[in-house]
């Protein structure tokens, strides 16, 4: 199964690649020459991983955050808000708190844990108390978050003497710095990876999240306390995408909250972890290739003159190429062995099993499961 | 007495974009398709209507470019949604995404230029100016269509032979493929009618409301319209007064930008306001069970 998986994914990568190749192509540019330098850039120099590595020190949080909430049944869209909220507290009490670094710093990232996470238990609240649908909230309290930070730094928190809106620089206490050009959010987003990684598939509190995940009522006959997970698991969702947010003031170039530092690091996120099928592993190796296009793409501006926006295109390409093979190669599979077992029976004579599996094979067919993600139907 | 005047027009030209998404989203709604790429097909609609005024010089070439942008990312969303099927959450998140990264790329690629693109040869879409008095008159007219398009969905939906089979595909498929009729064609025409509608508001964002493209101008509109089309449960009537109440805030929000409340605050209004009609719904809801 996981094997199938894996082909699927391969198959769907290759042909986006391809796809991509052609778009190119048909605008004209050097296709084979602007491919080599979406490499190039990217992997094989060491300058060139470690942007890469920087990039995917991002995706893989915000990545992990939309795995989480899908996995578990939640559909948190709002990594984008969560991701600024972080980002701000970060950038205010980095501004604010000025104790020694050892101090500092653990200080400055809770902080930006903690503005992620309550923002997603709003969400989270207005679901359990008031029934909302979360993932139309979560949405809506993207554009709230985005216009009040928006508000800060060009208003209460505005540095006077910046040309566009940001915030002042933080303290120096509050950098994590860099190490020959490697940041070291990386190091902080593989520690967070890994605490995921165990959380989610170790832990007592994970299995009940991916039970949640494929079968919510079976999860509450099995007697998980569903209303407490989906909270906790909102929480840990909204935590990371905030520490995602933290890490771009704590651990970037520029040490401050700027227009814009959102970027579209969220809905990468999202897309990572669609494309991944929400598996925290996958999502960690999905993100780490589209950090290789996305910084690629910058190189590959500078050789062929392709805008560097072609990433986001390349990667939308990916994510229905690999989801579509995997639902086509699942499909095929269970067709094709269905149609086995019904001539198989056929040969034995066996009339009734005949029936049964051709019958398998149509709903098979007319009703395939969705895959991971979860369905929030707007009638329920 | 002017400045409500002034805040009544500016809310009906608000409330078009998400009327005519709206109507669109009902389609697929009462199909039982989740539609979240109706932010995109918006998005690529806007794209597509000022390339099209752009090249041609025309208004008539817009529109039709952008209600052709929405058909294709509709297109799109069935082949990979009904003839592939991908789960819908996933095909519509893609095509969102696609259609962000696609705008934005083609706006450099094309026009080389980023975050908005205008020129004085995008033609808009023409004012109509009908004899309705100074609250109706004068709006472009895409703004009429939407309104006409409410009451003709309405009666597309509940009283024709289309309708009925667009409700059974939603309710049970199963029957109506018993009945004879492809209930995934009919899943597939309301993802299309939803794309035309969804390219046409997006069409009149670029050409109407305003006439330039900027990078992600659909903002959350098509969003918007989802949570109104829930709130509703997809009646168009119901749409058209939740989408005048949203065009309301927008334009409170807007006429509050003069004031001391700085813009970014004001800007959140429309938002909120969905945010407190969700837990209205909920309210009213729990007393109906």
């Amino acid at each position: 199964m996981r094997r199938q998986q894996a082909v699927a994914a391969a198959v769907g990568v290759v042909v986006s690649l391809l796809a991509g190749l052609m778009i190119l192509w048909l605008q004209g540019y050097p296709a084979a020459q602007s491919y080599s330098a979406l490499f190039s850039y990217s992997l094989f120099s060491q300058f060139a991983l470690f942007s890469t590595l920087n990039k995917a020190s991002t995706l893989v949080l915000t990545g992990t955050s939309a795995a989480v909430g899908f996995g578990s049944n939640c559909i948190n869209l709002g990594q984008v808000g969560q991701f600024l909220m972080g980002a701000m507290a970060a950038a205010a009490f980095g501004i604010a708190v000025g104790l020694p670094k050892w101090l500092t710093l653990p200080l400055v990232i809770l902080a930006s844990i903690v503005a992620g996470a309550g923002w997603s238990l709003l969400a989270a609240l207005m679901k359990l108390k008031w029934r909302m649908n979360e993932f139309i909230t979560t949405l809506m309290l993207n554009f709230v978050a985005d216009y009040f930070t928006q508000w800060l730094i060009s208003g209460p928190m505005l540095d006077p003497r910046a040309y566009s809106p940001m915030t002042r620089m933080t303290n120096p206490q509050a950098w994590l710095g860099m190490y020959n050009g490697l940041s070291g959010s990386v190091a902080v987003a593989a520690c967070s990876f890994a605490v995921t990684w165990l959380v989610w598939n170790r832990s007592k509190f994970g299995y009940e999240c991916r039970v949640m995940g494929q079968n919510p009522s079976f999860a509450a006959a099995g007697g998980c306390a569903v209303p407490r997970n989906f909270v906790l698991a909102m929480l840990l969702s909204g935590a990371l995408a905030g520490l995602a947010g933290g890490l771009m003031v704590i651990g970037g170039m520029q040490h401050r909250f700027v227009k814009g530092i959102g970027a579209n690091y969220a809905w990468d996120g999202v897309m990572i972890a669609i494309v991944a099928g929400n598996s925290i592993t996958a999502t960690g190796l999905y993100a780490l290739f589209f950090a290789v296009l996305q910084t690629g793409a910058m190189g590959m501006e500078l050789e062929t003159a392709v805008p560097s926006e072609f990433a986001l295109v390349l990667q939308a390409i990916v994510v229905l190429a690999v989801v579509a093979s995997r639902e086509s190669t699942r499909l095929f599979l269970a067709g094709l062995a269905a149609r086995i077992r019904a001539r198989r029976a056929i040969a034995l004579g066996d009339a009734r099993a005949a029936q049964a599996a051709q019958l398998a094979q149509r709903a098979e067919a007319d009703h395939a499961a969705p895959t991971g993600g979860g369905q929030d139907e707007p009638r329920a | 007495m002017s400045l409500a005047l002034e805040l009544v027009r500016s809310s009906l030209l608000a409330a078009t974009p998400v009327l005519l998404a709206g109507i669109g989203g009902a389609y697929t709604y009462f199909a039982n398709v989740f539609n979240i790429a109706m932010e995109g097909m918006m998005l690529i609609g806007a794209f597509t209507a000022v390339a099209g005024s752009y090249a041609a010089r025309s208004w008539v070439v817009g529109l039709a470019a952008g209600i052709g942008g929405g058909l294709v990312a509709a297109a799109l969303f069935t082949l990979f949604a009904v003839a592939l099927r991908t789960d819908e959450f996933v095909t519509g998140t893609a095509i969102n995404m696609l259609a962000l990264g696609g705008t934005t790329y083609a706006l450099r690629q094309m026009f080389g230029v980023r975050g908005a693109f205008m020129s004085g040869q995008i033609q808009a879409i023409p004012r109509w100016n009908l004899p309705l008095g100074p609250v109706l008159g004068g709006h472009p007219f895409v703004v009429y269509v939407a309104l006409a398009l409410a009451l003709v969905a309405d009666w597309h939906i509940r009283r024709t032979r289309f309708g009925l089979r667009l409700r059974a595909a939603g309710e049970d498929p199963r029957v109506l493929d018993a009945a004879g009729v492809s209930s995934q064609a009919v899943r597939a025409w309301s993802i299309m009618i939803s794309g035309a509608l969804c390219g046409l508001a997006g069409a009149y964002l670029s050409l109407g409301y305003v006439t330039l493209f900027a990078e992600n101008m659909s903002n959350g509109r098509g969003w918007i319209s989802l949570a109104v089309i829930i709130l509703t449960r997809g009646r168009p009537l119901g749409i058209l007064v939740m989408s005048l109440l949203f065009g309301l805030f927008d334009g409170i929000g807007m006429s509050l930008q003069g004031t001391a409340i700085p813009a970014q605050l004001t800007q959140m209004v429309p938002y909120i306001a969905t945010l407190v009609a969700l837990r209205v719904y909920s309210l009213r809801s729990r007393n109906e069970h």
